[in-house]
């Protein structure tokens, strides 16, 4: 299927369009961005990040974690200090705490690598129409579509300040 | 059709694009991991030198027995633990400006927050090995980790020093996972333009990221949860290495101010710390256009507020000593004034409080030798102060008939000096190897300040 890259120096347009062509039933999208550009974030997906359930699990198994692994070995080896009770809550909590951020914090890395598809399978290569152009400051709209419509997406990419169209695919 | 390309400043034609399309935020920024100078070379010699010198006298520690450090009846927490909490401190900048300064929105963090960064790993890890140095058998560390033994027995959770022990190894994951994750984006940018080793190296660090937009939603919010986790995390460290002291009874250590204290003092030491490294790495590589006086003036600012929160705290540290009326804790204080340690009090009140004031001023402020001299002055405050706290608290205890007097060995200045080429060492390989300023963030700022100075749809 013939693919069209349209290359822009801003992110706003890119949303716009990208927005147009989803309207117009064009699914097969992809942006390249060098940055995170808060308006391109719902372009393609207007679903909130999965990353959130990520963080949410794993703090939670933290600090369950936390709290069980303390009160258990107390309990297991019952040995009274400083005549508080074996299982004291007050000092596990800062063990309780300490393991919410650390179970957190590495679920929220598995979570961008699930999420974001990462490592992206063939590392080096890249997937079609990626170009340095788009860790340089360029921003880059893929669009796979049929023969007929490629005259039409390259007119719409050019109205919406594409600087520059190529033809990656045909 | 593509623009014609703009006629090309002369200064910018010496540096030609390594790719086409390439940008010259992503050349000034490389260029730093360029090839090393002679200048770097030799620093690199004197931070390694000093590193390997340490580990050579902590073999010979290690050999004799800790009797070769200064330690003495009743003062058996010395320079070792002193430099540990030192190096605890200035990992907090780091996390700091990455996670706080991040929920605050505060966009001019992007020029310091990768070097911050980095540099909150690397003292987290200089911080670490002062534990196992000051064990003596270290060989023994694994103790303190809650693990199935034979002997039955688990550790002793209601120790702060099993807290510290979570809290620190919490704090060294964190940091590293919060550095990575930030330097992921900067890895595709030099995998897309590196040949040779570093192509491998930097193509394997970056996963295949290519700045998809599902890539970079998730990137996103990544770095938003890991700041949410990270905000309490930061505040809690200091906290509960000030507890290893707070919960204690020893006259001058046991108080309810200890955690903000501490909190405000490593806020107010890693300021210092990044300021001090950052200002002559501006200087040497040019990177002025990046990181500007305006950066400066507002780390400067900071430094301020911490300095009079932890000048608030010295004074209410006397004021509670003398207002409490007990015996012990007023002679340990008018002792840390004009006792034998008077020297480590009063350059921690002079470096800590009196010299950060010059920071009222707007023109100092942006004056980029004063605010070097100043932070180097906050360092070296900021560690008598851990020394006043520790050395002088336990010298003078309850009976005088136990008080004793610690000095320093060669040994322990040495191995100090060594954690200082430690840090040294990897922070001057850090920058010949990763981007020192997070290219992608810095570059956000500019593509939208381009679509607005052209007035474009933005």
């Amino acid at each position: 299927m013939p693919t069209l890259v349209g290359i822009f120096d801003r992110p706003a347009p890119v949303a716009e369009v990208a927005k147009r062509l989803r309207n117009r039933g064009f699914e097969k999208l992809e942006i390249y961005s060098p940055s995170a550009f808060p308006e391109l974030d719902d372009a393609l997906d207007e679903k909130p990040s999965g990353v959130r359930a990520w963080t949410l699990v794993g703090g939670l198994l933290g600090v369950t974690t936390g709290y069980a692994v303390t009160i258990w070995m107390s309990v297991d080896w019952p040995i009274v200090i400083g005549g508080k009770p074996f299982a004291s809550v007050a000092p596990y909590t800062i063990i309780g705490f300490e393991l919410t951020i650390l179970f957190g914090g590495l679920a929220t890395l598995l979570g961008l690598l699930v999420v974001g598809r990462l490592p992206y399978g063939s590392f080096g290569k890249s997937d079609k129409g990626y170009s340095a152009r788009f860790s340089a400051e360029e921003i880059g709209l893929v669009v796979e579509c049929p023969e007929r419509d490629v005259a039409e997406i390259d007119a719409l990419l050019r109205a919406h300040h594409a600087v520059e169209v190529d033809l990656v695919e045909a | 059709m593509a623009p014609p390309p703009p006629a090309m400043p002369a200064a910018e034609a010496i540096r030609p694009p390594v790719v086409p399309g390439d940008s010259k935020i992503n050349r000034d920024l490389m260029a730093v991991t360029g090839t090393p100078t002679l200048g770097w070379l030799a620093l690199l010699l004197a931070a390694g030198g000093s590193m390997l010198l340490a580990g050579a006298l902590w073999t010979y520690q290690v050999y004799i027995g800790l009797g070769i450090a200064g330690y003495t009846h009743p003062i058996f927490w010395g320079v070792y633990i002193v430099t540990f909490v030192f190096w605890v401190g200035i990992a907090h900048a780091g996390t700091l400006i990455s996670a706080i300064l991040y929920l605050f929105r505060a966009k001019w963090r992007n020029a310091i927050n990768r070097g911050a960064e980095a540099m909150t790993v690397f003292a987290v890890l200089t911080a670490a090995q002062f534990l196992g140095i000051h064990v003596g058998r270290m060989w023994k560390a694994y103790f303190i980790l809650p693990y199935p033994n034979q002997r039955g027995l688990w550790v002793n959770f209601k120790s702060p020093l099993m807290w510290d022990t979570f809290a620190i190894s919490t704090y060294a994951t964190i940091s590293i996972v919060f550095f990575y994750i930030g330097l992921i984006p900067d890895l595709a940018i030099a995998r897309d333009r590196a040949t040779g080793w570093r192509k491998l190296l930097y193509t394997a660090l970056a996963l295949g990221w290519q700045g998809t937009s599902r890539q970079w939603k998730a990137h996103s919010r990544s770095v938003l949860h890991l700041s949410g986790l990270a905000t309490p995390l930061v505040l809690s460290v200091h906290s509960v290495v000030s507890w290893d002291f707070a919960m204690s009874i020893v006259p001058g250590w046991h108080a309810t101010i200890f955690a903000p204290y501490f909190v405000a003092g490593a806020i107010f030491s890693g300021f210092a710390m990044v300021l001090t490294v950052m200002i002559p790495l501006r200087r040497i590589y040019g990177l002025e256009e990046y990181i500007t006086d305006y950066h400066f003036d507002n780390m400067a600012r900071f430094i301020l507020l911490t300095s009079l929160i932890v000048g608030y705290s010295y004074f209410m540290e006397y004021f509670v000593a003398w207002y409490s009326g007990v015996e012990f804790e007023k002679t340990s204080f008018w002792l840390r004034a004009f006792g034998p340690y008077w020297f480590s009090t009063w350059t921690m009140i002079i470096c800590n409080t009196v010299i950060p004031q010059l920071f009222w001023s707007r023109r100092l402020r942006t004056h980029v030798p004063t605010v070097f001299v100043v932070s180097t002055f906050v360092n070296i405050g900021m560690w008598f102060e851990r020394y006043v706290i520790i050395i002088t608290g336990l010298s003078r205890e309850y009976n005088p008939a136990v008080w004793g007097l610690y000095t320093p060995t060669w040994v322990e200045l040495s191995i100090l000096a060594g954690s200082f080429g430690f840090f040294a060492t990897l922070f001057l390989l850090f920058i010949k190897i990763f981007p020192v300023i997070a290219i992608s963030e810095v570059k956000e700022l500019a593509i939208h300040e381009r679509a607005h100075a052209r007035g474009g749809a933005h």
